[in-house]
């Protein structure tokens, strides 16, 4: 069976990944206007990396080769399937409660993480900003040493 | 100061914002500015609004209380116009296509899925299917120095991996879309390969979920489904 994650479930728990795309999409998705001023979200914008461009890299394939060079043909190991859990009821107060929990949920992951990777305690409420964009740094970051 | 716009909805919509607050600190009141056939849910935009968590959870409160009554169209968050009196222009002036896309996303929710595969299972699948793979990885296993080989071997894997990935892609969208009304593809990202919203119909929802969980089994344990939702339909306005 499958592992699937379902984020808007309150104990799910599962990381700051698959929360973080729910805040994603209030970021970057919804209706604009184009008269209007758009906050500045600084960091935000460097999310959005053409991942073809990353793919057909040499760096890309050098870390290709050697994955495919360490790979154990015998071995046919299965990811364990960690069961998260699950869909269950998609209903409308499903939604009202869960996809905020979830939310909040997200931005505490960041700021934890955050916490991690950079020292500097800023203000208490910048966090959720300033940890946006030290997580699309740490990717880019990671993507550049694949 | 400005004014900051949450979303825009039909005139008739109940719009119980009691309760709710806006984005700021302390946080902006809430109000309407309506028009014959428009309403949009706005306060005063605060001074150096930025994306904070309080902020952007004030944004989706009330996309998520709007949604309970009615359709909605979800703003950005961040969007910021001179004054209230611009919003209502605003209205006024693409009131037809407000109207439409209203119509359009009546009774639907956002469901975002995002799948991963196991690099590792996906090498061996291409490791499999490919005898030039075979022959460079056991050329370049014997011989860790040939940096042309290397480099070919991985060019070919990356060329391989990116079309089965489309081709995956392809293939679970396909199954999913008739349970949905609308999809809207996202760029994938190096996690996952599939990156994509569906608009369902409420009454629909269960079963797309279904469909989704069906998809996840027969996919096996080397994929990860990460669906989020029901959500406000930011992706189909």
């Amino acid at each position: 069976m499958t592992a699937i994650q379902q984020s808007n479930a309150p104990t799910s728990g599962s990381g700051s990944g698959n929360l973080y795309d729910v805040l994603e999409l209030i970021l970057d998705r919804g209706l604009v206007i184009d008269a209007f001023v758009r906050v500045s979200l600084v960091g935000i914008e460097i999310l959005k990396i053409d991942v073809r461009v990353v793919v057909a890299s040499v760096d890309t394939y050098l870390r290709f080769a050697e994955a495919c060079n360490r790979l154990d043909l015998e071995s046919g190991r299965k990811a364990p399937s960690q069961l998260t859990d699950l869909v269950g009821e998609a209903t409308e107060s499903g939604a009202k409660g869960k996809s905020k929990g979830a939310l909040t949920g997200a931005v505490e992951a960041f700021s934890e993480s955050l916490q991690k990777g950079q020292e500097d305690s800023a203000e208490e409420e910048e966090r959720p900003a300033r940890k946006s964009s030290a997580a699309s740094n740490r990717r880019t970051a990671r993507r550049r040493e694949d | 100061m400005g004014t900051y716009l949450y979303a825009i909805t039909a005139a008739g919509h109940p719009l119980r914002l009691k309760g709710l607050n806006g984005v700021g600190d302390p946080a902006a009141e809430l109000r309407t500015v309506t028009t014959k056939d428009l309403c949009a849910v706005v306060s005063d935009a605060p001074p150096e609004l930025r994306a904070k968590r309080r902020d952007v959870a004030a944004h989706q409160g009330v996309q998520e209380r709007l949604l309970v009554d009615g359709a909605a169209l979800p703003m950005r968050f961040g969007l910021v116009g001179t004054d209230d009196a611009q919003v209502a222009a605003v209205l006024e002036q693409d009131r037809d296509s407000y109207l439409q896309r209203l119509s359009e996303v009546d009774g639907c929710r956002e469901y975002h899925l995002k799948v991963e595969r196991d690099e590792d299972d996906l090498l061996r699948e291409i490791m499999r299917e490919s005898a030039e793979v075979r022959q460079l990885n056991d050329r370049t296993r014997q011989n860790p120095g040939a940096y042309d080989d290397k480099v070919a071997l991985g060019e070919l894997i990356s060329r391989e991996v990116q079309t089965r990935q489309e081709r995956a892609c392809a293939d679970i969208v396909a199954r999913l879309a008739p349970a949905a009304v609308r999809t809207a593809d996202v760029e994938p990202t190096k996690q996952h390969f599939l990156n994509v919203s569906f608009l369902v119909e409420r009454e629909k929802a269960a079963a797309f979920s279904e469909a989704v969980h069906e998809e996840a089994g027969q996919r096996g344990d080397t994929y990860t489904f990460s669906l989020h939702g029901p959500l406000p339909p930011y992706s189909f306005v």
